[in-house]
């Protein structure tokens, strides 16, 4: 259970322009800039749910997530996890959250990954029993079987994150933080760590709170959806309703044999690839546009289909402006 | 309980590590023995020229020389290398995963990593004690030996707190090796009995840095020279250096969970 | 080049308050010569007396300061970090590129050498300098060879990072001979025999201990001159080293990747 009130976090940052003089200056007087990285987000997450967030670089995305692992005191807002304030980094809050952060390692290089899960076990006091059982169903999970024994740097991107994954679950949380866990892996990795993931929070009812760059991930995998940009939430529920919110039409797509056609009556033109076309339709006229494109024009291969959900956000981080 | 059990891991870890590059190891091994004969080269020199120094005779000087090897074996051995990797974490960003584990983050550190190698100087330490004593004809008394290893721990704790409270300028200023280098320059001489420092060196190294009371006056002590004022003084400035380094720590860590992005 | 130069002079700048701390680094010199004076305050110390000694570590601060190299450890960090790739994409020899870089920096170390040397001048004047015009004339030619050494056996050092994955240690053992070796810790005739001899066969010598010998010894032209013959030997010889460990480190960086 994670419950965010109004949480906001500023920056203090230090403006300092190129050059000897100005730096000689900036020590005698400094000029700050404040940057509103996450500016009043509320939101509750239950027990058991998946949530990704979405948002583009720079968003907040990652401040919040990091306010919620307690890495970061928030400005001002409160912020409870599983009963915890997290800021306050307490031993059992600590064991019982994770966050794994896909563009940094906490395996030891040198040594292979088993090394890095016996040093967990000592830090998390793991019961020699727990453990194994742990590392068994991660193992499997994860097919970690050949890797385990293998020094870190001589592991791919992939199987690397694959490790890094066990050893943030290695102690049993209940909340797992996935700040862009699949940066960098190939789309069958993705995948992997996507089934990983959903197999995992599944078996263990466990809370689990996303970013991800990649669309897929989030949609694959999280039946609800917060979108952050400008440090504010604009969007929170799930992917449907979110589609429906930002662009309620639906695309509808055909071939058609005509040689000269024209379909700009029947909707706005989205696509055009040789015969193909691609039509916005607002949801009122469907039956209308699909009549005639089926009868008097004679299409084939129709099809309608919900917007993608890249046009949308890209739609929507284009809209969206800050207050 | 859990602590205990975490320093055996990096210690193993540590150990493993180590050998991961095998050139380098043996490397280090032939360096610690090298570097050991370097430390006392300049002192057979120097005494081979003159009978005694401001009051320090040859084996009395090699007992500083000791003291100074024992808590050199600490610090390149346990301190240095940790806080190094303290100072590559917080450049990759890898310092995040500290912060979230259950335990205290200075402890953490401050054992992440062992080089085995280099605590052979503690035993070359050892021998040198034993080596002066028998070349000057004397056996220290009971309590001078006690309280003598009790100011070895004090210095090595002097020492220890200098390092973190240097280490925690890496959290503002990112690259710390120079200031380590600095730290180290300085360090070195505490190889020497203070009182061959005249002036305001003698001052600074008392006080300031205070590389006194790591070496010096607990080999004073083993000699039965120490006035129970300057042992109550070492004692006192090194734990008072300790919790200062601590307090840095902690704005260190303040700063870095409020500011950091 | 002239480019090469200037972008050196820049990088120094930016990085002045690194540079300024590893200017620091270098008090060892001054420890012993702490030490050493108290030494010989009550008498002269096997022929050196307090006014010899302040000379003798004085120009050591200096000649270090001046051709002192971290060469070595740019050169290993580089090829750890993988951005060497990038210097063997450029058409110019890398030995040139960094050398540049290292020559540019030179004229922010002589500020800081200018006022040692100026203490050394009035503290020791001609007491424990020489006069000799022959060797202060080799003087400059000497501190050119000295840098030249040092920088190319350092490279040749840095180099060895393409064969074995860790070269910090090694770079550790090179400090240590070279502390021992080249008059730095100690004035080399202070040295127990053995290594007396080791020392004079040796490189390090010349990286540091002969232009303060041409400075602060009496010497006959003959063996001033035989001094110069032999470092400018040591120069050819290192700098053949490290342009050879550079070709076989690439041919194996090629070879395997990194």
């Amino acid at each position: 259970m994670i419950r965010v009130q109004d949480l906001a976090k500023h920056f203090k940052v230090h403006k300092r322009p190129p050059g000897l003089v100005s730096a000689m200056r900036s020590l005698v007087r400094r000029t700050y800039e404040t940057v509103k990285a996450v500016d009043g987000v509320s939101f509750t997450i239950e027990r058991g749910e998946r949530v990704g967030f979405l948002g583009p670089n720079g968003a907040g995305k990652t401040t919040t997530l990091k306010v919620l692992s307690g890495l970061l005191h928030p400005s001002t807002g409160t912020v409870d996890v599983e009963g915890f304030t997290p800021h306050k980094r307490e031993t059992r809050f600590l064991e019982a959250i994770t966050l794994v952060m896909g563009q940094k390692s906490q395996l030891i290089w040198d040594l292979p990954p088993a090394e890095t899960y016996a040093m967990n076990r000592a830090i998390f006091d793991v019961p020699v029993a727990k453990f194994d059982q742990t590392l068994d169903e991660l193992t499997q999970l994860l097919d970690l079987g050949p890797l385990l024994q293998k020094p870190t740097r001589q592991l791919s991107l992939g199987e690397r994150m694959k490790c890094e994954l066990a050893a943030a679950l290695l102690h049993g949380p209940t909340t797992l933080f996935l700040d862009e866990p699949t940066i960098g892996l190939d789309v069958a990795m993705q995948v992997a760590v996507r089934d990983f993931v959903r197999d995992y929070n599944q078996r263990h009812e466990s809370t689990v709170l996303l970013t991800s760059h990649y669309m897929d991930d989030v949609v694959e995998l999280c039946p609800r959806i917060i979108v952050i940009d400008h440090g504010r939430i604009i969007h929170d529920g799930d992917l449907r309703g979110l589609i429906k919110q930002m662009d309620p039409d639906k695309r509808v797509s055909f071939t058609t044999t005509d040689t000269e056609p024209d379909f700009s009556k029947l909707g706005t033109v989205m696509k055009r690839d040789g015969q193909r076309f691609t039509l916005r339709v607002a949801e009122a006229e469907i039956p209308a546009v699909v009549g005639q494109l089926l009868g008097p024009l004679k299409v084939v291969d129709l099809a309608i289909e919900d917007p993608p959900l890249e046009d949308v956000l890209r739609d929507m981080f284009g809209k969206a402006k800050p207050p | 309980m859990r602590y205990l059990r975490l320093i055996g891991v990096q210690l193993r870890i540590s150990a493993a590590s180590g050998m991961a590059y095998r050139s380098d190891f043996l490397l280090e091994g032939f360096g610690t023995i090298a570097w050991m004969f370097m430390t006392l080269l300049p002192l057979m020199v120097l005494f081979d020229g003159v009978e005694q120094l401001e009051g320090w005779d040859r084996g009395s000087a090699l007992i500083v020389m000791a003291y100074f090897m024992g808590v050199r074996a600490v610090l390149v051995g346990l301190v240095s290398p940790s806080l190094t990797e303290l100072t590559e974490r917080i450049r990759t960003g890898a310092f995040d995963y500290v912060l979230l584990k259950p335990v205290d983050a200075q402890a953490l550190i401050s054992a992440s990593r062992f080089e085995p190698w280099k605590f052979l100087e503690l035993v070359g330490a050892l021998v040198l004690v034993v080596y002066a004593f028998y070349s000057k004809g004397t056996v220290p008394g009971g309590g001078d030996v006690v309280l003598g290893a009790v100011l070895f721990v004090v210095g090595v704790v002097a020492m220890y707190a200098l390092w973190i409270a240097c280490a925690a300028s890496a959290f503002w200023v990112v690259r710390l090796d120079n200031l380590q280098y600095l730290l180290s320059a300085i360090f070195d001489t505490a190889r020497w009995p203070v009182q061959v420092f005249q002036g305001v060196w003698r001052a600074v190294f008392t006080f300031v840095i205070p590389v006194a009371v790591m070496t010096t006056y607990p080999a004073m002590a083993l000699l039965g020279r120490l006035d129970a004022q300057t042992a109550l003084a070492t004692v006192g400035g090194s734990l008072a250096l300790l919790v200062v380094s601590r307090i840095i720590w902690q704005i260190a860590i303040r700063n870095y969970t409020s500011a950091s992005s | 080049m002239p480019t090469l130069l200037r972008i050196g002079v820049s990088e120094t700048v930016a990085y002045r308050g690194e540079f300024l701390i590893w200017m620091l680094t270098t008090t060892m010199p001054l420890v012993m010569l702490g030490l050493f004076t108290s030494v010989a305050k009550t008498g002269n110390f096997k022929e050196y007396s307090s006014a010899d000694f302040v000379a003798y570590y004085l120009a050591i601060l200096i000649v270090r300061n001046l051709t002192g190299s971290w060469v070595a450890w740019q050169i290993s960090e580089e090829i750890r970090m993988g951005t060497m790739s990038m210097r063997l994409l450029r058409p110019i020899h890398p030995f040139t590129a960094i050398a540049a870089g290292h020559v540019a920096a030179i004229p922010f170390r002589a500020v800081i050498s200018v006022p040692v040397a100026v203490i050394l001048l009035v503290t020791s004047g001609a007491q424990s300098l020489t006069t000799d015009p022959l060797q202060l004339a080799l003087l400059l030619p000497s501190l050119a060879l000295s840098w030249l050494i040092t920088f190319a056996f350092l490279f040749a050092l840095g180099c060895l990072a393409f064969f074995v994955t860790k070269a910090m240690a090694l770079m550790n053992l090179y400090f240590l001979l070279f502390s021992l070796l080249s008059g730095y810790l100690l004035p080399i005739p202070l040295l127990p025999h053995w290594l007396r001899v080791v020392s004079e066969y040796s490189p390090f010598r010349f990286m540091l201990s002969v232009p303060v010998e041409l400075m602060t010894k009496a010497m006959s032209t003959t063996e001033a001159l035989v001094l110069m013959a032999a470092q400018a030997g040591w120069a050819v010889a290192t700098l053949g080293l490290a342009l050879g460990l550079w070709r076989a480190g690439v041919k194996k960086f090629e070879a395997v990747g990194n």
